[in-house]
């Protein structure tokens, strides 16, 4: 999909993203209590890696994105993109951001939102025109080039969300809840773009609800609740059952699968066969199969 | 890359305040503003053939007054709604969020969003200026002929027929018309960078038109209420620091008022249109500043 560009390189010791001893309070009106939105929270995503931020509506996902986009003024702590602290406009020369449910003006066409973002992040010319006919190529969006973006669907949106974030080809991806209200081909889409960016080596910080998704994407997570981070690491690390191990066969028959069962039983040590069947397809993937999207949506 | 994107951030860029600008007037022609437009331009054009009962002269004051009356109800209308509208849609469309994590200061949005709305009531206005100046000549030729012909038709001297033609072209096209123009579109910067410094700390767009209109009204009277206020209650220097405090506060929009003078078919004093134009960019300028103070601090 983006072959078109080469591949940057992957400097895994820069920092993209790093968060220290965030801090956010909602201070509003003269009657109510001060909220905590974000308390003493600190993260580093890596140059070139998939970060995945989750947890429930409420838990300062959302909060902290902001801050990192310079929108929110943080109460305490810091935070810098490549080195750069969020509060200066020139950080932001190397982020495109993807916002929940993003709206633009609907006076304006596909078309033309690109070439608004884009004049806005300095480019002009033909060099702008060849990039958001790029832009609308990767979001499949070129039939709609023309059209009043008051017409699109939210999948489309989305899109094109995706398209003005990517229009001046910044290293950080920053998107909040990218797959909101998307139906699971457009969602498998977005998924699907993200493993490209982390092939092209971008960097991604990320939220999502559908933990499915995140787990297919994400190569470290980190876990809010409160305004507080509860959990942080490699996914492979978080989610993996330390004391079990998956074996997947194929064309087996009942006897083998008996010997296996009597050899895990001879060998002591408490080892035992846990479960044993075949394993079962996503309810996505039977969507996308039986709806005839998954050859469209896995191109 | 790199050479598209000296501009891509740090420090201020007139192109990036362009296109925000362009944007704007995209934004606010495609809502059909322009139909706004084409009725009060029907109404300066139809102002030239509604009052053939009056005197020549009194026909001319009536096109000017009844056109002036639509070029300040456009400008106007357009500095109050228009730009209170602007920036509450964007924060509830969420659109200012892609524009803000883009490069782009926030001194350069409300700039850009400024000069659009400065571009299209420019543009509205210069499109009336051209109808109304149309019209006043065509007026002015068609009753200075009839006049005249109908003084001689009367055995006028040629003197009483020079003095009725200057009569006639006192009322008629002139420089002093631009003044009045120029005044209309200085009135509607001040109240347009008001309304936009309110919307930067309003709650919603109602607010904003409710405000902005409410200060329009008093700085209309704003004489009126420094002398009922001030002059009795309190001394020579405190007078004069509370009317100064005041008129920081409130524009004096007495200021712009040539227009009964231009109406009146009276010439405006060179210097009288320099301090005019002069106290209309240090409103503009005051506002727009205490905008972006407000602007710089709000959370989104």
């Amino acid at each position: 999909m983006m072959g078109v560009q080469p591949a940057r390189s992957t400097d895994t010791a820069v920092e993209a993203v790093s968060v220290k001893g965030l801090t956010k309070i909602f201070k509003s009106g003269l009657t109510k209590r001060p909220f905590v939105a974000v308390s003493d929270l600190s993260l580093t995503v890596k140059a070139g890696e998939v970060y995945g931020l989750i947890g429930p509506n409420g838990s300062g996902k959302s909060t902290t994105m902001k801050v990192i986009l310079g929108l929110l003024a943080p109460t305490a702590g810091e935070t810098r993109i490549f080195g750069l602290d969020s509060k200066e406009v020139v950080s932001r020369r190397e982020v495109g951001f993807l916002p929940e449910n993003p709206y633009f003006y609907k006076h304006l066409t596909g078309l033309e939102t690109l070439l608004f973002y884009g004049r806005l992040c300095g480019l002009s010319g033909a060099k702008l025109r060849d990039r958001a006919a790029e832009m609308l190529a990767l979001t499949d969006l070129e039939d709609a080039a023309g059209r009043r973006v008051g017409g699109f669907s939210k999948g489309m949106l989305q899109r094109l969300g995706l398209a003005q974030a990517l229009i001046h080809e910044p290293r950080l991806v920053v998107l909040d809840e990218p797959t909101a209200g998307v139906d699971p081909a457009g969602s498998r889409k977005i998924r699907d773009l993200i493993l490209n960016f982390r092939e092209r080596g971008l960097t991604v910080l990320v939220t999502s609800h559908l933990l499915e998704q995140m787990q297919e994407v994400c190569d470290r997570v980190g876990i809010m609740a409160h305004g507080v981070m509860v959990k942080e690491g490699r996914l492979e690390d978080l989610i993996a059952v330390e004391n079990q191990t998956e074996l997947v066969l194929e064309n087996v028959d009942e006897a083998l699968l008996g010997r296996i069962r009597e050899m895990v039983a001879a060998s002591g040590d408490g080892a035992r066969v846990v479960r044993m069947g075949s394993p079962r397809t996503t309810l996505e993937r039977l969507f996308l199969e039986s709806t005839d999207e998954g050859g469209k949506g896995a191109k | 890359m790199e050479a598209e994107m000296k501009n891509g951030g740090g420090t201020f860029s007139v192109s990036r305040v362009w296109t925000m600008a362009m944007a704007t007037v995209t934004q606010l022609v495609r809502m059909r503003i322009l139909v706004f437009l084409v009725v009060l331009s029907v109404i300066v054009v139809a102002a030239g053939f509604m009052f053939p009962v009056f005197s020549a002269e009194q026909q001319l004051k009536m096109l000017k007054y009844v056109s002036f009356g639509a070029l300040q109800f456009f400008s106007l209308v357009m500095a109050i709604v228009a730009t209170a509208l602007l920036l509450p849609k964007d924060i509830e469309d969420r659109t200012l969020y892609t524009i803000l994590s883009k490069p782009v200061p926030r001194v350069e949005y409300l700039m850009g969003k400024f000069f659009g709305v400065m571009f299209l009531i420019g543009g509205g206005l210069v499109i009336m200026d051209v109808l109304l100046c149309g019209v006043l000549h065509f007026r002015q030729t068609l009753v200075l002929a009839q006049e005249l012909a109908f003084l001689k038709q009367g055995h006028a001297t040629a003197e009483e027929l020079a003095v009725e033609a200057a009569r006639i072209e006192a009322q008629g096209l002139g420089w002093n018309l631009q003044i009045g123009v120029l005044a209309v579109f200085l009135k509607a910067g001040v109240v347009t960078a008001l309304a936009l410094m309110i919307s930067c700390f309003a709650s919603s767009t109602l607010f904003t038109v409710i405000t902005t209109f409410c200060l329009c009204i008093i700085g209309q009277g704003q004489e009126l209420i420094r002398e009922f206020f001030f002059h009795r209650t309190l001394d020579a220097a405190g007078e004069k620091i509370a009317s100064g405090l005041f008129a920081v506060l409130v524009p004096d929009l007495r200021l712009f008022d040539v227009i009964d003078r231009v109406v009146a078919g009276n010439s405006v004093a060179g210097g009288a249109a320099l301090f005019m134009t002069g106290a209309g960019l240090l409103y503009m300028t005051g506002y727009l500043v205490v905008a972006h103070l407000l602007f710089v601090e709000k959370e989104l």
